[in-house]
């Protein structure tokens, strides 16, 4: 079984590749149950994969299947080959899995569009790659999977690309995840250079020897970490995962919330010895200290938003902030369980704001929301679900991950657990104002009718099944998914086991202290959630106390704007001067010159000559300097 | 430097010959002009057209042949000179000298180069070429009149 | 100067050593007369010659790349060629070059209705042009290949004469590319002066024969405008300006042409005169042409974001590509020409890139329509719908220009890149890969008019695309090179790694 976990990334890439050529032949909906048949069909292959491992001995949980050799370059050997070991096959699992569900979804969700089929080639061609991602027995796969999903993404984020802000948001994307790109671009040269591979294996190998130069391993460690801020939307490179809500909602679920934003604390955990044992002390800091603003930061900008992707956007950010604050820590089993459990809760919110989207014809803003919770009972029951899952309360998924995470902070340092707590805190609160708005309180949608124009008449309905279904898978693994690492015991930790080849090494061991007072800690972060849901009751639900959402938050701090004027103003100005010599003088030839004609022929004559001899006049300007440069060299002997 | 100096005084001395007659006769001559001696001169008959005129391409290809055979004949001059010295391998590479060359002049000629007759057999420009300047390019056509008259016939 | 009375030796030459250049000579001329004695026959003709033409010149250069392998490398015609690895490498892109364009340009003649073989007959003498400046072991030697090369260029530019651009771009390369060769030529005089003599050997060791030394003014600038004369023919900045113009003007096909065969004959030039005749300076060179490689590379990428036009695009994309090599340059000019990396890198791009030009041209000649004007970007928007294979093979090719993984484009990026990385050049490096990832938006930008923008308004009064039978035989080919190395490069590689440039030892003194 093991050797089939070629047929996992090659699935997708099937239902690709079919409805590349027959896609619109197959039409609405059989395409889209193609692409879930593929996707389906995946999961049940890592699935078998996953029990033939699971029978194997800690020692052999690591299977590399070789498809062939890609780049035999002198000492350099680069295969194209997956690898088979608990991290990839738990990141498979849910990728196929949650994909499955959210294929599902999509029937229901794309119904009607024009570009129905396109939408799914674009969807199996994203979790092809995910899966090349995650799969990548080297570096160089990884990478391909890596510009795959950000295509991907950009394609699915610009899928509506008539809307004027649909387009910039995706070119947005791409331009910051290319910052991001250059990161992992750096690293793998670097590696190269250190290991003389670009495996995974003689990386983490060398790390935990040591052979790598400390200092080499620092820049790689945070070269990846570039990248990972690229790929996971942190500080300051976040502003494009907001934006990002343009997509399509089962998009937004997919991609931007249970995938492939989580690709760069994969990325982390897979080279985990760089950054934990070889790299410079300081570095896991960096990683700790941006996570942990980025949680704050984000939780605090989710408080004051109205529409209602925006504020799971942020949630978002603020989530993945906390795996990076895990990453920091050193605790890297957290760090993936939270991921698990924040891909069902989060995946289950987005789809369930899609749901609430459905029904609403396309309203997304909270305020003209409201009592949703008996129309669409099922919607309604399973988003409150995902939300106590978020808010941390017990026993629901994200508890028992979150718990962990602030457990080793506190281990860290009292100060990032505190930032934890209070991002904690804001969680608790947003998401409790967003049912609030959402789901109880007096029906708006009403008050609105007059604006909605053609459909004035905006009854709520529940979803058809293919949308529903999946809600209610995924509430039950909000419910039950803390089950695989509970802390009671190290037999209940079966996260920490089953991933223990991976990163028992890195793993970073917790204070006899820490470990102490853990249930303390955990009965902190339950005040805390509790607190958080008992504040936004009184202020959304029984108003007592005026809510404060302040300008300032709403606008996510003014940061976006300050970037997008610096980018608009100086930065694009110096970024247009190198193009303006070739704009104004070398264009000129033909556009340039062409606008003039329409006015007077003599300037004309006297412009192309004069262009003509500009470029030899630059060409000559360019031999002076290499002569004076030569001559320079004679003289200066 | 020695060995240069007489190119130099040479070079000097047609500088000076230039310069000085220039300026002679702007000095000496007496200037009166009048229309007859500002139009163009035309073997002393008062021209026909407005200029420019525009003279057939066959003109401008029959001196290129004239500059391809003096090309010809600058190369094969030296070898005729020294024809003993270069041997058996001076003579094989004339041959593959003139043989391209010949090649060429046979192009020339069977694409109608030399043919002065009637003007069946030029190809025909009009819808190449317009006396108007597009818009986007800069490129200006000259001497285009006698197409346009050629396409009114 | 004329040869004293019985001291002339005639050299002798090896005709078989010359055959690719020959076959390709002959053909051509043979082709030109019987063509214009020939207007009847149909005008496909030509073109199947060329590109049978082609295929012979590359078989025989196949043959000797064995021989060479067996017999080790020659200098023929009185040490004025060299026969090596890097010659036939050279020749073969160049035949590859000419081959593919061929086949495009037989059907973009007829969709233009443009005069039949003269293009033909110029392609050939270009490419006879190009191998005798990958093979020349002499400054004359290569000037003359040069300015064959750079003559047929010109009037390949300026070709179609039912457009104007086209005439304007033959002018301006004609002007420029004059005033670029007066600059080499000047460089050969003064290397001439400095060293006494044209020969690659003679100039290597001219220490050792005269007393030189190696601040020598006369030779330095020399080498400086050798670098001018053919920084321009690679496009190079700051001697780029001509190429977007060029590129843009030219009838598509010929671009293709320009861009590969070009391209490839004037780096395997550079490469000749930089690496084995004047290694003794490199350190004198090496940082010009590092300032040249990242002038080029942000220039060419930076440029491109802001145009319009998709063949002004690929024109600045090809000097950003221009950068890459010229960083494998660098990294030869560090080690000298005998290690791996630099050389063979370099060498394998430029092959690389010529299939993956001629396959990107030749979707745009197809956009392009009748009248060949059809190249700006508004005119790629819902190419997907309309042809959607078409619009993956120029997917296909983006993506590999753009350096993506499992496409050729990505074993060429790599390569130079870590001949670089193997320098310690990481400053360069680190600004290829920024290039690298500035000019992924310019091929992006044209994938997603192609497959997420509708067509424009307007698009289906306009006469719909017709893919002709060659050129999308050559489109198909060059998919499947892009694919087929980007997949499988072991043996690519491996040839390429016999690139390796050393001054052949003199034969006879």
């Amino acid at each position: 079984m093991l050797d089939l976990v070629w047929l996992i990334p090659a699935l997708p890439l099937a239902g690709f590749l079919i409805i590349l050529v027959l896609g619109r032949r197959l039409g609405e909906p059989r395409s889209g149950y193609l692409a879930t048949l593929m996707t389906g069909t995946a999961f049940v292959v890592t699935v078998g994969v996953f029990i033939d491992l699971l029978s194997k001995t800690t020692e052999e949980r690591a299977h590399i299947k070789t498809i062939f050799t890609w780049l035999p370059v002198g000492n350099l050997k680069v295969d194209l080959a997956f690898l088979a070991d608990p991290l990839s096959i738990t990141m498979a699992l849910f990728v196929t899995g949650i994909g499955s569900l959210i294929h599902l979804y999509s029937i229901g969700y794309m119904h009607g569009d024009p570009k129905f089929s396109k939408f799914f080639l674009y969807l199996n061609l994203f979790v092809f790659s995910m899966l090349m991602l995650v799969l990548g027995e080297n570096m160089l796969v990884t990478f391909l999977g890596w510009e795959g999903v950000g295509t991907c993404s950009y394609l699915l984020i610009s899928f509506w690309h008539t809307r004027e802000s649909a387009a910039t948001a995706g070119k947005k994307a791409f331009v910051t995840n290319r910052v991001g790109d250059w990161g992992f671009m750096v690293a793998m040269f670097f590696t190269f250079q250190a290991v003389g591979s670009l495996s995974y294996a003689p990386l983490n190998e060398a790390a935990r020897s040591g052979s790598i130069a400390q200092s080499t391993a620092t820049v790689i460690a945070l070269m990846l970490f570039v990248g990972a801020v690229g790929k996971s939307a942190q500080l300051p490179l976040y502003l494009w995962l907001p934006d990002a809500m343009e997509g399509p909602t089962p998009v937004s679920a997919l991609i931007h919330a249970a995938t492939m934003v989580t690709a760069g604390v994969y990325l982390m955990v897979r080279t985990s010895p760089v950054l934990a044992i070889a790299a410079w002390h300081w570095a896991p800091w960096i990683v700790a200290g941006i996570g942990a603003a980025t949680a704050l930061y984000a939780a605090t900008i989710a408080v004051a938003q109205n529409d209602i992707k925006k504020v799971l956007a942020y949630s978002t950010v603020s989530q993945l902030g906390y795996m990076f604050l895990a990453v920091g820590s050193g605790a890297y089993v957290a760090a993936i369980f939270h991921m698990i459990t924040h891909a069902f809760f989060k995946a289950l919110l987005f789809l369930g704001s899609g749901s609430v989207i459905h029904g609403m014809n396309g309203e997304q803003d909270m305020r003209k929301m409201g009592a949703l919770r008996k129309l669409m009972p099922i919607t309604g029951f399973t988003f409150i679900i995902g939300w106590l899952a978020i808010a941390g309360v017990p026993p629901f998924a994200g508890f028992w991950s979150k718990d962990e995470i602030l457990l080793f902070a506190w281990d860290k340092s009292p100060i990032l657990w505190g930032v934890g707590l209070v991002t904690a805190l804001l969680t608790a609160y947003y998401m409790t104002r967003q049912v609030i708005m959402v789901f109880y309180g007096k029906a708006r949608w009403d008050d609105h009718a007059a604006e909605h124009g053609a459909h004035g008449d905006t009854h709520p309905h529940e979803s058809p099944w293919t949308m529903v279904t999946p809600l209610v898978v995924l509430a039950g693994l909000s419910v039950v998914g803390g089950a695989i690492q509970l802390p009671f015991s190290a037999t209940t930790k079966r996260l920490e086991s089953w991933l223990e080849p991976v990163i028992a090494t890195s793993e970073r061991p917790l204070k006899s202290g820490s470990e102490d007072i853990k249930w303390v800690l955990a009965g902190i972060a339950v005040l805390i959630g509790v607190a958080g849901i008992a504040g936004a009751y009184v202020v959304y639900s029984k108003k007592k106390v005026k809510a404060i959402e302040p300008a300032v938050l709403a606008n996510a701090w003014y940061y976006d704007k300050t970037v997008s004027d610096f980018m608009g103003g100086p930065g694009r100005k110096s970024f247009e001067f190198i193009a303006w010599f070739d704009q104004r003088i070398i264009d000129g030839a033909v556009n340039g010159a062409g606008r003039m004609v329409q006015g007077a022929a003599g300037v004309v004559r006297k412009g192309q000559s004069g262009l003509v001899r500009t470029y030899a006049a630059l060409i000559g300007l360019g031999a002076v300097l290499l002569i004076a440069w030569f001559v320079f060299r004679g003289v200066a002997q | 430097m020695g060995q240069y100096l007489p190119v130099v005084c040479l070079m000097i001395l047609a500088i000076l010959f230039g310069v000085v007659s220039f300026v002679a006769s702007r000095l000496l001559a007496p200037r009166r002009p009048s229309a007859a001696k500002q139009a163009p001169y035309e073997c002393g008959i008062v021209p026909g057209r407005e200029l420019p005129e525009r003279f057939p391409v066959s003109f401008y290809i029959v001196a290129m042949l004239f500059v391809m055979f003096d090309i010809e004949i600058i190369f094969i001059y030296p070898y005729a000179v020294s024809r003993q010295e270069l041997g058996s391998f001076g003579f094989w590479e004339m041959i593959a000298f003139t043989a391209v060359f010949f090649a060429a002049f046979v192009y020339v000629v069977a694409r109608g180069a030399l043919d002065w007759g009637p003007v069946h057999k030029y190809r025909r420009l009009d819808s190449a070429v317009s006396a108007e300047r597009t818009l986007s390019s800069t490129i200006r056509r000259v001497g285009t009149e006698g197409r346009l008259d050629e396409k009114a016939a | 100067m004329i040869v004293a009375a019985g001291t002339f030796t005639a050299p002798s030459i090896d005709w078989f050593a010359l055959a690719p250049l020959l076959v390709l000579l002959v053909g051509g001329l043979v082709l030109l007369v019987t063509a214009s004695f020939t207007p009847q026959w149909p005008k496909h003709l030509y073109a199947y010659a060329t590109v049978a033409l082609g295929l012979a010149a590359m078989v025989v250069a196949f043959v000797q790349w064995h021989a060479i392998t067996r017999d080790g490398p020659k200098l023929l015609v009185g040490n004025a060629v060299s026969y090596d690895h890097f010659s036939m490498f050279g020749i073969i892109t160049i035949c590859i070059g000419l081959s593919l364009s061929a086949m495009v340009t037989d059907d973009f003649l007829r969709r233009e209705g443009m005069e039949g073989p003269e293009i033909y007959g110029l392609y050939l003498m270009a490419a006879v042009g190009g191998i005798v400046m990958v093979m020349s072991n002499d400054l004359i030697v290569l000037f003359l290949g040069l300015e064959t090369l750079s003559i047929s260029l010109y009037v390949l530019a300026a070709s179609n004469r039912r457009r104007a651009e086209s005439q304007e771009a033959g002018i301006k390369y004609f002007v420029l590319g004059g005033f670029s060769s007066a600059f080499f030529l000047y460089g050969i005089a003064l290397i001439y002066g400095g060293t006494g003599s044209t020969n690659f050997n003679r100039i290597l060791t001219a220490f050792d024969s005269v007393p030189l030394q190696r601040k020598d003014s006369l030779v330095l600038v020399g080498v400086a405008l050798l670098l001018v004369g053919l920084g321009f023919k690679v496009s190079a900045a700051p001697f780029h300006f001509w190429a977007p113009d060029v590129y843009q003007g030219s009838p598509t096909p010929v671009t293709a042409f320009m861009a590969s065969v070009g391209k490839a004959a004037a780096f395997a030039a550079l490469f000749r005169v930089f690496v084995v005749a004047l290694p003794n300076w490199k350190d004198d060179w090496r940082p010009v042409v590092w300032v040249l490689a990242i002038l080029t590379l942000l220039v060419g990428s930076i440029s491109a974001v802001v145009q319009t036009n998709v063949k002004r695009m690929l024109a600045y994309s090809s000097i950003s590509h221009a950068g890459f090599i010229l960083i494998g340059l660098e990294a030869a000019g560090h080690s000298g020409a005998s290690t791996r990396s630099g050389m063979p890198s370099s060498m394998m791009y430029l092959m690389i890139y010529s299939v993956l030009v001629i396959g990107t041209f030749a979707v745009v000649a197809v956009v392009g329509r009748t009248g060949d004007g059809a190249t700006d970007l508004g005119s790629f928007r819902g190419l997907s719908r309309q042809k959607p294979w078409l619009a993956t093979a120029l997917t296909v090719f983006l993506l590999a220009q753009a350096g993506v993984p499992l496409t050729s484009g990505f074993i060429a990026k790599f390569g130079v890149i870590e001949a670089a990385v193997d320098e310690h050049s990481y400053a360069l490096a680190t600004i290829a890969m920024v290039s690298a990832v500035i000019g992924a938006f310019l091929y992006l930008r044209i994938l997603i008019s192609v497959w997420l923008a509708d067509a424009e308004v307007g698009d289906e009064k306009r006469e719909a695309m017709h893919i002709p039978i060659s050129t999308g035989a050559a489109i198909l080919l060059c998919v499947g090179f892009t694919i087929y190395v980007g997949v499988n490069p072991e043996w690519l590689i491996q040839a390429s790694d016999r690139v390796v440039l050393v001054a052949v030892p003199v034969v006879g003194g």
